[in-house]
């Protein structure tokens, strides 16, 4: 035991545990900014992810070109060449066709609101590299004017928030990462009101905070209360799966499904204009003209 | 050169799982790729090698994902020197050796995570739902181990992978 102590190694250990606790500490909670070794490391990935979403969009999707492989031999096995090439082009093209879709819903909401908020479009070019996490890579970042906190949203509904900024990438914190809370109420009474919450599970998002006398039922919708002061008022969040009882008895939590699909999350909008009605943004009075 | 390699893997194995493993993900689960690699790492070269690497690989995934920095490097350092140890060397060149390591490293990584995450009172909430995906994690690192170990076992031993002073 004494020959354990006088180990260099041993101290080399712990001292290196004793920095790395302290960093835990310190990064657990979010940062006015991340560090330039951070910076270099993303800048790094993001040619490399960027081509890669490239690609998965030009062949529409990995994932799509597997499970239709065993029917694409089967199909070259019974057709021509030309009708495979044929097939081929069609996939290509309703691609294109659904990114053109995606594109122009994202175009319509982005001039129905400019009136509202000013916006960023931005493409997702790579998701976590963990379970623990729920954040995806935007290919927008300080130079595009993008900063700390500003909300994500799709025209379908609430993203999450920009959580870090690199030069010209975002990280982008999930609803559905459990580290995030926001403020929510429902958009048929408007009176209910309560905080949604990530779970791990298919993406779904838990409602908590509910008061028992509240009325809450499966199909409702859960919009922003704008209470957060991240995220603007009036934001679909999802739609209320089930409702449960706290083992309180006091509260309701409700299970929401997002409106937004976070597994084929392609697109997004952030927000840069939104300032949270707070009481520092409050206009301030006229100061009273002082005495001479 | 084979310093490198061993930095590359991992480096590569982020941006795989940041992007096309994002694409097969069971249930929103994905696999640990740089855990796979610092399990191999230490099954080969033993506890002391696997606990450094162990420690700068959870490093570059920390830095990548800029929060909570430290947890993944203590996790998997600590994965590294507990394998290293409890492996000894025995039957490297089996690649259900390969398997069950990975198997025995994933829930141990598992387990350390969540003891260091509490005793440095970070903000990491946990549910039911975290064990259940730790599962899934289990059975994917396993299915990608099996076919992975081979190869780094080869690659190690005669082939690109084969650290300077081996040889």
């Amino acid at each position: 035991m004494r020959g354990l102590f006088k180990n260099k190694v041993f101290w080399f250990c712990i001292v290196v545990l004793i920095i790395t606790f302290f960093l835990i500490r310190n990064t657990s909670s979010e940062r006015e900014d991340i560090t330039l070794v951070e910076r270099m490391l993303r800048d790094t990935y993001a040619p490399l992810q960027s081509s890669v979403t490239e690609l998965r969009d030009y062949f529409s999707g990995p994932r799509s070109i597997f499970s239709q492989k065993a029917d694409l031999n089967q199909t070259i096995a019974q057709l021509e060449k030309e009708v495979a090439r044929l097939n081929l082009e069609n996939q290509v093209l309703r691609e294109q066709e659904a990114e053109v879709k995606r594109l122009r819903a994202l175009v319509n909401f982005m001039n129905n609101n400019l009136d509202k908020y000013q916006m960023s479009a931005a493409r997702v070019i790579a998701r976590s590299p963990n379970n623990w996490l729920k954040t995806v890579i935007i290919d927008k970042g300080a130079v595009e004017g993008i900063e700390k906190n500003m909300p994500v949203i799709t025209p379908k509904g609430l993203v999450g928030r920009i959580g870090s900024v690199s030069e010209h990438t975002s990280q982008v914190n999930l609803i559905t990462d459990r580290e995030i809370a926001v403020g929510a109420t429902l958009q048929r009474s408007r009176s209910t009101s309560g905080v949604v919450e990530g779970m791990v599970e298919g993406n779904l998002l838990k409602m908590i905070n509910i008061p028992y006398y509240a009325s809450v039922k499966p199909d409702d919708v859960v919009i922003t209360s704008g209470l957060s002061q991240v995220f603007p008022p009036g934001i679909d969040i999802g739609v209320v799966y089930e409702v449960s009882e706290e083992p309180n008895g006091l509260l309701l939590s409700a299970t929401v499904i997002p409106t937004v699909n976070f597994d084929k999350l392609e697109e997004v909008l952030v927000i840069t204009d939104y300032i949270p009605v707070t009481e520092e943004t409050t206009v301030p009075e006229e100061p009273m003209a002082e005495e001479e | 050169m084979h310093y490198l390699l061993h930095f590359l893997l991992p480096f590569m194995a982020v941006f795989l799982q940041s992007t096309v493993f994002g694409f097969y993900a069971i249930k929103g689960t994905l696999p640990d790729l740089v855990l796979v690699f610092v399990v191999f790492f230490s099954v080969i070269h033993g506890a002391a090698p696997g606990t450094a690497y162990g420690f700068l690989c959870g490093l570059l995934e920390d830095l990548y994902l800029g929060r909570f920095i430290g947890l993944n490097a203590i996790s998997k350092a600590l994965t590294g020197f507990l394998v290293g140890k409890l492996q000894g060397g025995f039957f490297r060149e089996n690649f259900i050796i390969g398997a069950l390591a990975v198997a025995f490293g994933t829930l141990l990584n598992a387990s350390i995570f969540l003891l260091v995450s509490r005793l440095a009172f970070a903000s990491f909430h946990f549910d039911q739902q975290f064990f259940i995906g730790i599962i899934y994690q289990f059975i994917y690192n396993v299915i990608l181990a099996a076919p992975l170990y081979g190869w780094y076992y080869r690659s190690s031993r005669i082939g690109l992978l084969r650290l300077s002073r081996e040889k």
